[in-house]
């Protein structure tokens, strides 16, 4: 009886993919040419075969409008592409079961350089290197061990733009409390909090510093929790080092009236309560990398740090209400930094 | 043996009560919403509901100044279940090579459904299939990462074991705490989730036990070699498709055996459609809501198992935040109407809508890939949205007499004969 009364739904169902298939059939006869970007990839690759190198990007799971990471590593991209004429396309990740396949995809169609961002990538990347020898790799944000002929790592001296802007805060606060509020506690993000811790005590030994990790990248509520614990401890200068979640902190910053800092992208556009932005130039350093391969110099095998020297790190923007000569003797710390002349910690104790 | 034979009694669905179609004449909106009527329960509502979403996402594409035939077109193209791709030698390679990713995301979303639908038959509802299923891949990473040595059939199946008896446990608790003190599952299973997602933290974060070789990661060591699921026949590329796809879809036999063919079935099922006349009718209920989250935390914690075994062999810190494999199995297990085939196909549907719309299948004049990854995202919630708000639209289109005043009426695990 069951049965009986589901089978017309059945025939239905049958009927409806039936139908679908037909259509998709029609429509594979219409346009042939416009079908998929292989095809289209491919064409461009026999016209202009000559000299142009094509130069690929594939993001980490967070996109690439993400204010942060993946946007600066499109932008240094799509710079790469207007003045160095090179030929570009971004695959973004969805979930990490994208990686492989968005190398592979790349690798085959005879990309030159292919470009991961994100430490996340490094085991998938440094598969495909193995895979693909004539292929270029790189990869922001890590390093590849064992190190691969044809695949250079891309790193950053995170505590060296932590430093600065740690000077400044230290040299602001009027509670002489600044505090950190970090992703999670991974390289990148405690070079940066060491770099903003040291900096806040060599501006004044007398300055207190806390730290906390949300252990979240993307719920700005955790974060913002984070911060207003930190604020209630007497913290008047919060650091955020955790990308799209730290906008949270900031956002306590700006509720409780207290300085914030932002990470990674110049994050002044949010207001004048951000006191100044630890950037970190992902652009500069996928642009230089591509500008490697163009002149022939691709540094496969190697890691590439960059830091203020190579202007891949620095303070952004500050906010037009913070006292200028702090703001000056801040920056006047870059020459010592890139002299050498300061040691800044790269981890938290 | 008396009362084990003894039917339930039918559920007084809508279906039931919907008038004769030879009834007096109707508005058109009277006939449509007895159509509606008769079919809940049925296929039509989830089929409906999937062309409604389609239909919305494509107003969606047609805003952003797209073609959506185009847009539709080139996702289906992209998810390699295109039988035309097939004919000829060119496009074949990339067909598979698409199809193996599809069936990739398929596999363990088909077992985190099954982890869904088992407990929904027995009347409860499992959010914790994602803590489960993490738990699997801890216990698959530990052994995996272990026992070297162990000869490779025996390694894959002790990995697999661990990780049945890790989602076993972590069900198990859930089910305990229902049966003895009655802490609802929803409640429990969520904060296991927690504590599944925290706990995968504290192992693979800097410094924990379970942290791989290099040091500067927060990542798992891979698994060896030795426990790498075989490959599937003819599969090809760096991430192949992994013969776990057989298991999950043995699973749904298993699913539908275990339900419909064996006692343990009757009786979850029985509690699932009331548990008061099971007490009645003998039947230990606290017995049947432990052994039904215990079961469906086997499947998702299989799922676990599958995954890391077969093509990830490695987990971060962050593939535990950003893991939501056991959310979509609640949305599959639902669109699928908790029923193996429907499981099937609604998880051929997500695993190939999100193939489909990744970057590298789509050509950005057709549709940019940037908006179709929200495209699939968009399409998944509205189904999700129609198959669930499904007795509104039954109501919109007129059946409010049929389903009468008593309250809302609600979707009942379905008892079948």
């Amino acid at each position: 009886m069951n049965a009986s009364r589901r089978l017309p739904w059945l025939a239905l169902l049958l009927a409806g993919l039936v139908l679908a298939l037909g259509a998709a059939a029609c429509g594979g006869d219409d346009d042939d040419d416009g079908n998929g970007a292989g095809d289209t990839a491919a064409e461009t690759d026999e016209g202009g075969e000559e000299e142009q190198f094509r130069v690929g990007l594939v993001t980490d799971i967070g996109g690439l409008n993400d204010r942060g990471f993946n946007q600066l590593a499109y932008q240094g991209l799509q710079q790469a592409e207007s003045e160095l004429g090179v030929e570009i396309r971004v695959l973004e990740s969805k979930s990490d079961a994208d990686y492989i396949p968005n190398l592979q995809t790349l690798a085959d169609e005879g990309f030159n350089l292919i470009i991961s961002v994100g430490f996340l990538m490094q085991e998938a990347t440094a598969t495909a290197a193995e895979t693909y020898p004539e292929t270029n790799f790189a990869i922001i944000d890590a390093a590849f061990d064992p190190a691969l002929p044809n695949a250079q790592g891309v790193l950053f001296k995170e505590q060296e733009a932590g430093y600065l802007v740690g000077y400044l805060a230290g040299l602001v606060t009027e509670s002489g409390t600044v505090s950190s509020v970090g992703g999670q506690k991974i390289p990148p993000v405690d070079r940066f909090i060491a770099g903003f811790q040291k900096g806040a005590t060599d501006a004044n030994a007398e300055v207190q510093t806390l730290n906390a990790y949300s252990q979240d990248f993307v719920d700005q509520a955790k974060c913002k929790e984070v911060a207003l614990d930190q604020i209630s401890r007497g913290s008047d200068v919060v650091f955020q080092v955790a990308g799209g979640c730290g906008l949270g902190a900031l956002d306590a910053a700006n509720e409780e009236s207290v300085w914030g800092i932002g990470v990674d992208a110049d994050q002044a556009f949010l207001g004048d309560y951000v006191l100044t932005s630890a950037v970190k130039r992902v652009d500069v350093a996928v642009f230089s990398t591509i500008e490697q391969l163009v002149n022939g110099e691709f540094a496969g095998g190697e890691t590439t740090s960059y830091g203020l020297a190579e202007d891949g790190v620095g303070m952004g923007e500050t906010s037009a209400n913070a006292p200028q000569e702090a703001v000056d003797e801040a920056q006047a710390q870059t020459d010592a930094i890139i002299a050498g002349e300061i040691e800044i910690p790269e981890t938290v104790e | 043996m008396t009362e084990r034979e003894r039917r339930p009694p039918e559920t007084p669905g809508p279906a039931e009560n919907a008038p004769d179609p030879e009834d007096a004449p109707r508005s058109f909106t009277e006939s449509v919403g007895a159509w509606f009527g008769t079919a809940v329960g049925g296929i039509a509502i989830p089929v409906a509901s999937t062309v409604l979403a389609f239909l919305v996402g494509g107003l969606v594409v047609a805003a952003t100044g797209h073609n959506p035939l185009g847009a539709y077109k080139a996702i289906f193209e992209g998810t390699g279940l295109n039988p035309l791709s097939y004919i000829s030698e060119d496009d074949r390679r990339g067909a598979w090579a698409d199809l193996q990713q599809t069936l990739i995301i398929f596999t363990p979303l088909v077992l985190t459904a099954i982890a869904v639908a088992f407990a929904f038959r027995c009347g409860m509802f499992n959010i914790g299939g994602q803590g489960q299923y993490l738990v699997g891949v801890y216990a698959a990473v530990l052994v995996g990462t272990s026992l070297s040595g162990t000869p490779s059939f025996l390694h894959i199946l002790i990995a697999i074991g661990a990780s049945i008896l890790a989602g076993v446990i972590w069900g198990g608790i859930a089910g305990i705490l229902k049966a003895t003190v009655g802490a609802h599952e929803v409640i429990t299973t969520i904060m296991l989730n927690w504590i599944a997602i925290y706990g995968g933290q504290y192992l693979f974060e800097l410094g924990g036990p379970l942290q791989g070789a290099q040091e500067s990661i927060p990542r798992s060591d891979p698994v060896m070699d030795a426990v790498h699921l075989p490959a599937f026949p003819l599969s090809t590329g760096l991430q192949p498709l992994h013969i776990g796809v057989l298991v999950s879809i043995a699973a749904l036999v298993v699913y539908t055996l275990l339900l419909n063919r064996t006692t343990l079935g009757y009786e979850v099922r029985a509690v699932g459609f009331n548990p008061e006349a099971a007490r009645y009718g003998g039947i230990s209920v606290g017995r049947s809501y432990f052994l039904a989250l215990a079961i469906a935390g086997a499947f998702a914690g299989l799922a676990g198992s599958l995954d890391m075994l077969g093509w990830k062999y490695t987990v971060a810190t962050n593939d535990i935040q950003i893991s939501a494999v056991g959310f979509t199995g609640i949305a599959v297990a639902l669109l699928g109407r908790n029923k193996a085939v429907g499981i099937f196909l609604a998880a051929l549907l997500f695993a190939a809508l999100q193939t489909g719309t990744s970057a590298r299948q789509l050509d950005p004049a057709v549709f940019p890939p940037e908006l179709a990854i929200h495209l699939s995202t968009l399409i998944q919630a509205l189904i999700i949205l129609f198959v669930a708000t499904e007795l509104l639209i039954v109501y919109i289109w007129g059946a409010r007499k049929r389903l009468g005043f008593g309250g809302p009426a609600r979707v009942q695990p379905e008892l079948k004969a």
